[in-house]
């Protein structure tokens, strides 16, 4: 009955469509964890950052009726809490893995506290009049079976997830930044030597962190669900961690990750609302963490073993 | 500059900090309160009015105090780990186990097995990331923060099947555990439970392990200089290991104590981020024991105060997070130590 159930959605491209949509905050918050990653900061933030832009996102989406308003104050907001963040380890010198906790100990807690402060709630904030990101139809394709499906009738913020992975190529591989970038990850003493500002390089990675970050906080709660619900997030971020670890650090490898993860996370969706499943649905959902502890090993045997061979 | 004083300016440094994450906390009060000193008479003055409350702030203390300890030991190995809220769980599950599973035993013999069949299956399970960590070198925030899931979901899978006790509805949990070996309330008119006597006991043998034992020195010199304690002959990859599974040890006796403390079984997710409270515990108490005593009190009495708050007027507990994440980051803020110390040396100089 299960199996009968997951089939009929892979072939009826339901479970296609789910995937793209369950995806898509785990790709663009692991982006933004690859590039400051990438820039030698671990961003372990990001949980918090989403959080704060999905609440920030929806309050002044609906405010202001408009989702254009919505996902730019997500990114704003996002945005302003990793300079903040940048500005306690860089300049403070508080630890980066201690800024990026202490984040998302605000990020649960400070929303939790806007939503009863502001509208008198407590476990979560739904707007009848929401604005939401657009669907994206495209005229003509859209009623050629199959390929509709498969192109069509997507959320928007689904095309700047998979465009943000090129945008992300173009960042770190083709430009000057992306030199500056690569480099302060991998020998910070160097580029320092070499008049490359450090400091500056490793703040504008937080940036573009929370620059990611709020676009997939801002989906979460204007695309994906129409409501802000406390901790919506719910280990998103950490699985976005997880990601760029499984990704081999590069965008690319971050889009197959997402793919595995937003997989698990979309069959164990389905297995859960399936009554008398045989499969437990929280074995799914340990799926990615299991596979991202097995994927470090891998790597960290592989690196022995490179470095054994060494002469 | 001589130790003494040094330590004086230390713990100068965090009152100050302390003071300011206060404040900060009463300024937002003020602000967004329509009756900020009822708010604020609340949060600070009444936690410590009730003996009620008092013995509220106490069970709360019970256990931050071990997973701070916890922490403090890994982080003076200079280990990061973030996986007491999963070792936690792991151990307050087992020793649930034997707790329900056991009661056939004289109580004598009952209770001890149970704290320790807690603290074995989490130090097992934070074996895991110490091996991890000291054979092959893997990143243990990110270890950590998975086993953390991997621990929550295996658990109430368990205990929403297999475990579960019959006629539960919505919040699985095991049957209760035998009255015999749960910990006594200790105070009359409180809810003050013996656990605290467990978490007194384990700041004891804390301290004394890390500032009296050689694996304490060992510990302590691989979290300082991991070369030279190399060069000296110290087994680093033996210590990592040890000091995480010691870590786990003591956030498993955080759970099994908070199971049998006010839980009375294992409950699905019971758990609400005590294991990452003890990484805010730590780093305010300085990885030290006494630091860490301190730590949890003043803690537990912020959590009791945002309570009391909420209930007495018009603000969400949620305040109690800005005051805790400000203590976070000004505590670490090694600038703002650095120059402490720097401007004392200057006086100094001048004198």
């Amino acid at each position: 009955m299960v199996w009968e159930t997951l089939w009929n959605q892979i072939v009826d491209l339901t479970l296609f469509a789910v995937l793209l949509r369950v995806m898509t905050p785990i790709l663009l918050s692991a982006l933004g964890g690859l590039i400051s990653e990438i820039g030698g900061t671990i961003n372990i933030g990001l949980e918090g950052l989403m959080l704060l832009a999905a609440f920030s996102s929806i309050a002044a989406g609906s405010a202001a009726g408009s989702w254009v308003v919505a996902v730019l104050t997500g990114v704003a907001v996002a945005m302003l809490v990793s300079a903040v963040m940048g500005f306690f380890s860089l300049k403070m010198n508080v630890d980066i893995i201690i800024a990026g906790f202490a984040v998302n100990l605000f990020g649960s807690g400070f929303t939790i506290f806007l939503m009863s402060k502001i509208y008198g709630l407590t476990g979560n904030y739904s707007p009848a009049d929401a604005p939401r990101i657009p669907t994206v139809r495209i005229p003509l394709v859209e009623d050629v079976p199959v390929l509709g499906q498969l192109l069509s009738g997507h959320n928007l913020m689904v095309w700047i997830a998979l465009l943000s992975v090129w945008f992300c190529i173009v960042l770190i591989y083709k430009t000057p930044y992306g030199v500056h970038l690569r480099a302060v990850g991998q020998a910070p003493q160097a580029a320092q030597s070499l008049g490359i500002s450090v400091v500056r390089i490793k703040f504008t990675a937080l940036l573009w962190s929370g620059a990611f970050a709020g676009l997939a906080g801002s989906f979460l709660s204007n695309g994906l669900t129409n409501m802000f619900v406390k901790d919506m997030t719910g280990g998103t971020g950490f699985l976005a961690l997880a990601v760029v670890l499984l990704g081999n650090r590069n965008p690319v490898g971050v889009l197959i990750g997402s793919v595995v993860f937003g997989l698990a996370s979309a069959i164990a969706t389905i297995v859960q609302t399936i009554p008398g499943s045989p499969i437990p649905s929280q074995f799914i959902q340990l799926i990615p963490y299991v596979v991202t502890i097995l994927a470090l090993v891998f790597f960290a045997l592989r690196q022995k073993r490179l470095a054994a061979l060494k002469p | 500059m001589n130790a003494s004083r040094s330590l004086t300016l230390e713990l100068g440094g965090i009152l100050v900090t302390v003071a300011a994450a206060l404040l900060c906390g009463s300024v937002v009060i003020m602000l967004t309160s329509s009756e900020p000193l009822v708010a604020i008479r609340a949060m600070f003055v009444d936690p410590l009015t009730s003996a009620f409350n008092i013995g509220t702030i106490l069970n709360k203390a019970v256990p931050l105090i071990l997973t701070g300890l916890a922490l403090a030991v890994v982080f003076q190995t200079g280990v990061f780990s973030m996986g007491a809220e999963g070792q936690l769980y792991v151990g307050a599950f087992v020793g649930a186990l034997v707790g329900v599973y056991g009661a056939s035993l004289p109580p004598l013999l009952h209770f001890p097995l149970i704290l320790l069949a807690a603290m074995a299956g989490a130090a097992l399970y934070g074996a895991i990331p110490g091996i991890l960590k000291a054979y092959l070198n893997a990143d243990e925030v990110v270890t950590t923060l998975m086993l953390n899931f991997v621990a929550i979901l295996t658990t109430s899978y368990l205990v929403n099947n297999p475990f579960k006790a019959e006629g539960v509805g919505g919040f699985a949990r095991m049957e209760y555990i035998d009255k015999d070996v749960l910990l006594p309330k200790i105070i009359p008119g409180t809810n003050a439970h013996a656990g605290i006597f467990i978490s007194l006991a384990a700041i004891l043998v804390v301290y004394l392990l890390l500032y009296k034992t050689s694996i304490g020195y060992e510990i302590r010199l691989v979290g300082k200089n991991p070369q030279f304690a190399k060069y000296g002959g110290i087994n680093t990859r033996k210590v990592v290991v040890l000091s995480v599974m010691i870590s786990a040890a003591l956030a498993g006796c955080a759970g099994i104590v908070e199971t049998l403390g006010i839980q009375q079984t294992f409950k699905d997710n019971f758990s609400t981020g005590l294991g990452f409270d003890g990484i805010i515990i730590a780093l305010l108490g300085r990885n030290h024991p006494a630091g860490v005593l301190a730590a949890a009190l003043f803690y537990a009495y912020i959590q009791v105060g945002a309570q009391t708050m909420q209930f007495n007027s018009d603000m969400p507990r949620e305040v109690a997070v800005i005051i805790q994440v400000l203590l976070v980051l000004f505590v670490t803020a090694q600038a703002i130590f650095a120059y402490l110390h720097q401007r004392m040396a200057r006086r100094k100089a001048v004198m």
